[in-house]
């Protein structure tokens, strides 16, 4: 409240900002900060687990991890393939089915709290039971599909199927999430602009064109951010359902980075390839702030 | 007659979809819990035969570390609730009530470790924790699980206290209390609410959390999600098993859903 | 009751001023009304008096002590805000002696003074109740009570009855006003409503941009506005105002436009003359626009068009174009009838008539 500052220039008002934000603070500095320097500092040498000389060998992890052909042809291309289309989809459906959900039918209450199952249910589990449901011999889905004159697919044994499976999964889980948020969103919209809309004679689908999404869309973009942001560091259902197989053919940027870590026992090498991802991820998290902020204020 | 056609082909097809998303996001939970009580002989074509059994359960809980996992996870994320959520109110309220540069640069900080992927800095702090002798035991586990929420539950919190009128910390400030009284006394009961939604998320997210249990874990300290990968991993064909310790991982979650719905709606909103 | 002093108080956020070197003297149990179109900084002075804001410059002292570096809770004041601001998790009672537990007052006395406060107020039913259980005006009288089980130096009310609806609103006012008798306090009073302002204030405070306009009495800033804006703020319908040209023939000055010509009296023509613009402001409040011709000699005439007739039932209001383009209202009787497109015949008293200079918009005196 005091316009007097203490010799350090920092008034009573700002020592207790600082003191309110103190241990999140202090938490972050210790449990992420500076395990991303100790990190940094390991990208740059030899260092693998079972014989740790770390010799300082300068960039040649980067340009080890930059000429992998793995990397390359399979981490970074199903990363943001895995991003797009799990977004992109999940995004899709999600609208699709908070407007199917955004009206009065009997069971609604039922189905609002099956589509929560989804997100509360340990992606480790989702991924076990997709594993088991898709099972190349025993799995009902299989056999199912198979029943219905779908031609066979082996789906774990091949880089397509498991991807597709990969990515399925994902949408699985994170529809649900779209399709809460954007429920809500719908039922927070006021009514006026769909009633206009009906006296003018609107079909349905374009109330939903020229209404309801321009109104969704600060929700939208936000939700695309968080997701993208978290889609990039996918690791539980990849690692569960193919353990980034066959022949490293589904590895993700996460699996990649473990895999050289605690497989490879290469902690140099893991370590550039983990700075690697948090560098994209920063060019990206700016960039879509960036884009979030500017499409805010022409929506606004 | 056509627009009494077109009604009821509407109605059906409507019906029809909201049976189909029903199947798809049922289904493969069915499968599961069907082949958690069948025996083991019954686990292939699963809708054959008719004898179901709980005994994959009381195996399945007669494994120590099936149990041991369990309540490790529990603890855990019980503890790690509460400090998350401790440790990162005070930040939400800092972002939601001043201005300043302390408030924009803590912004930009938060924003921007948010995009950070969690390998990055998961992988060094196993280094961390081996040489501080705090692998695989429960602070080695626990602070790193706050670390992960201190980002994005402050931005949450930002908007929980967004969301509530500042003039009753300026009433709280005239009658008498400190910056502290207000934000204690005022503030926070009143973001009380949405601080509950989230803890029950936050819960639910640190009990399925897999890459922190999968690296920073061990035989010492072993997690439920890490205990149920290796199952899946390692042995990789007792299914009725395993699905039976999927199916009690699961509980939390599908308690939370029935009987907190309310809360996880609340929680995803924000 | 302790005086408040306002020296010089400025309030940047920036380099911009929001608030320009205030100076206000309120006596000990004095009721001032800070009033102003929103961003006049009615609010920010407010709130600096408060101590939710810090000044940029300046002094502000409660009683005899300068409080500029005072926080909130040492100043002892009480405060009313626009949205309540009602604890939300307390019950009425709680809520009424939060401040007093706050300062570790015995629970005795604090059942004793919410008692008190209680039956002033009418709120003994609702003593267990939390807020959300309360209506709009209910809760602003709980925040009230929350005010005077403390007997503070002072009060503060920031637009205390704008969330109410216009019924409940002229209730509450005439409750404050009985309050303040039965609780004599120094209060300072904010709001947009010059209604609030001319019936509750000892002294009222015109504020615009920042800038004070006028301190006065009610009745000083209706019948003597001290510029323009004053004039055209307070009063409902606003004040008329005209472009008009002075001129002076045979020692008779009159006020001049095209069809409208109006002889002044002596007294104001020699103020007039003395400031020595041709080209001034006139204004005149609509109730002086009389309807007829005037009985003697009293008064100048000027006809009109009637554009819109408003009829409100105890009187009624008339919209007339006057000299070709501008605008007037009038204040009849609601008897009298008119339609709209009619001419008629308006006259006024020259007496009642006040005049601006056309460049400063100041009044002229």
């Amino acid at each position: 409240m005091t316009a007097r500052s203490t010799k350090f220039g920092v008034d009573e008002k700002e020592r207790f900002m600082l003191f309110l934000i103190a241990p999140a603070g202090i938490v972050l500095v210790c449990f992420e900060i500076i395990p991303i320097l100790i990190g940094m500092n390991a990208s740059f040498r030899e260092w693998s687990l079972v014989n740790p000389q770390r010799t300082w060998v300068g960039p040649k992890q980067y340009i080890a991890v930059f000429t992998d052909p793995v990397f390359l042809k399979m981490v970074l291309p199903n990363t943001f393939v895995l991003m797009i289309l799990s977004v992109g989809v999940s995004l899709a459906l999600g609208l699709a089915l908070a407007s199917l959900l955004n009206r009065p039918f009997f069971g609604r209450a039922i189905m609002r709290t099956i589509i929560l199952l989804p997100l509360t249910i340990a992606p480790v589990i989702t991924a076990t039971m997709m594993r088991w449901s898709f099972n190349d011999q025993f799995g009902v889905i299989t056999i199912f599909l198979s029943y219905l004159g779908l031609p066979d697919v082996a789906w774990l044994s091949d880089r397509w199927p498991s991807f597709a499976l990969v990515i399925m999964t994902d949408i699985w889980i994170w529809t649900p999430w779209f399709t809460i948020i954007l429920l809500a969103a719908m039922q927070g919209l006021p009514p006026e602009p769909f009633e206009a809309a009906r006296i003018d004679a609107a079909t349905p689908w374009c109330i939903f064109r020229r209404v309801t999404l321009p109104m969704l869309r600060p929700v939208i973009i936000v939700c695309v951010l968080i997701r993208a942001i978290d889609a990039f560091r996918t690791f539980d259902q990849v690692w569960i359902l193919t353990g980034g197989g066959p022949a490293r053919s589904t590895e993700v940027f996460s699996v990649y980075a473990y895999v050289l870590a605690f497989v490879d026992l290469d902690i140099g090498r893991a370590a550039a390839a983990a700075g690697i991802g948090a560098l994209i991820m920063l060019f990206v998290g700016v960039g879509l702030y960036r884009l979030v902020n500017r499409s805010m204020e022409v929506s606004r | 007659m056509i627009a009494l056609a077109l009604h009821a082909l509407r109605r059906a097809i409507f019906a029809i979809s909201i049976a189909a998303i029903f199947v798809v996001f049922v289904g493969p939970i069915a499968i599961l819990g069907v082949t958690s009580i069948r025996p083991a002989s019954g686990v292939f074509y699963i809708w054959r035969g008719t004898n179901f059994t709980f005994n994959n359960f009381v195996e399945v809980l007669h494994q120590s570390q099936v149990v041991e996992a369990m309540w490790n996870s529990f603890v855990l994320s019980t503890s790690a609730t509460i400090l998350s959520l401790g440790i990162t109110v005070g930040s939400g309220y800092m972002l939601s009530r001043f201005g300043g540069w302390i408030q924009r640069s803590w912004f930009a900080t938060i924003y921007i470790f948010r995009t950070v992927p969690y390998i990055s800095w998961v992988l060094p702090l196993y280094l961390v924790n081996t040489r501080l002798g705090i692998y695989d035991t429960y602070v080695g586990l626990l602070l790193p699980h706050i670390a992960v929420h201190v980002c994005f539950f402050s931005w949450l919190m930002k908007g929980f206290f967004d969301g509530i009128n500042p003039s009753m910390e300026y009433a709280a400030l005239i009658d008498g209390c400190t910056r502290w009284g207000a934000f204690y006394r005022v503030a926070l009961p009143a973001a009380m609410p949405g601080i509950a939604a989230l803890a029950i998320l936050c819960w639910l997210s640190t009990w399925n959390e897999f890459l922190f249990a999968l690296i920073l874990s061990g035989k010492r300290t072993p997690l439920i999600t890490s205990t149920m990968a290796q199952f899946v991993t390692e042995t990789g064909t007792e299914w009725n098993l395993m699905s039976a310790t999927a199916v009690l991982a699961m509980m939390p979650a599908l308690l939370v859903t029935i009987f907190g719905q309310k809360y996880v709606i609340r929680g995803l909103r924000m | 009751m302790a005086e408040v002093t306002l020296q010089d108080v400025v309030k940047k956020y920036g380099t911009f001023k929001v608030v320009h070197e205030v100076n206000l003297n309120i006596a000990a149990g004095e009721f001032v009304v800070l009033v102003g179109p929103s961003g006049c900084g009615k609010s920010t002075t407010l709130r600096m008096i408060a101590g939710l804001e810090n000044i940029s410059a300046g002094t502000i002292r409660i009683g005899d002590k300068v409080v500029n570096d005072v926080p909130p809770k040492d100043r002892d004041i009480a405060m009313v805000f626009q949205n309540y601001a009602l604890y939300q998790h307390m019950t009425v009672f709680d809520n009424l002696a939060f401040g007093l537990r706050n300062r570790k007052v015995p629970e005795t006395e604090i059942t004793s003074a919410v008692t008190r406060a209680t039956q002033m107020l009418g709120l003994e039913p609702l003593l267990a109740r939390k807020p959300f259980q309360l209506s709009g005006g209910q809760q602003q009288r709980v925040a009230l009570g929350r005010c005077i089980v403390r007997r503070p130096q002072v009060f503060l009310f920031d637009e205390p009855l704008s969330n109410l609806d216009a019924k409940l609103r002229a209730q509450m006012r005439i409750e404050i006003k009985a309050l303040r008798e039965r609780v004599p306090t120094t209060s300072v009073y904010v709001t947009h409503d010059q209604v609030e302002a001319m019936t509750l204030g000892d002294r009222v405070v015109v504020m615009k941009d920042g800038w004070i306009q006028q301190i006065g009495t009610p009745l000083q800033i209706y019948n003597r506005p001290a510029n323009r804006f004053v004039a055209s703020f307070i009063g409902a319908p606003a004040m008329n105002f005209m472009k008009v040209e002075l001129v002076e023939e045979l020692g008779v000055m009159s006020a001049q436009a095209e069809d409208f010509k109006v002889e002044l009296p002596l007294e104001q023509a020699a103020v007039l003359r003395k400031h020595g613009a041709k080209m001034v402001i006139l204004g005149i409040r609509p109730e002086h626009i009389r309807f007829g011709i005037p009985s003697d000699n009293s008064g100048s005439s000027f006809s009109g068009v009637v554009t819109v007739t408003e009829q409100l039932g105890s009187e009624q209001v008339i919209a007339l174009n006057v000299a070709d383009s501008t605008m007037m209202a009038s204040r009849i009787s609601p008897e009298t009838e008119v339609s709209p497109h009619a001419s008629v015949q308006m006259w006024v008293d020259a007496k009642t008539l006040q005049f601006f200079d056309d460049k400063t918009e100041m009044a002229i005196r």
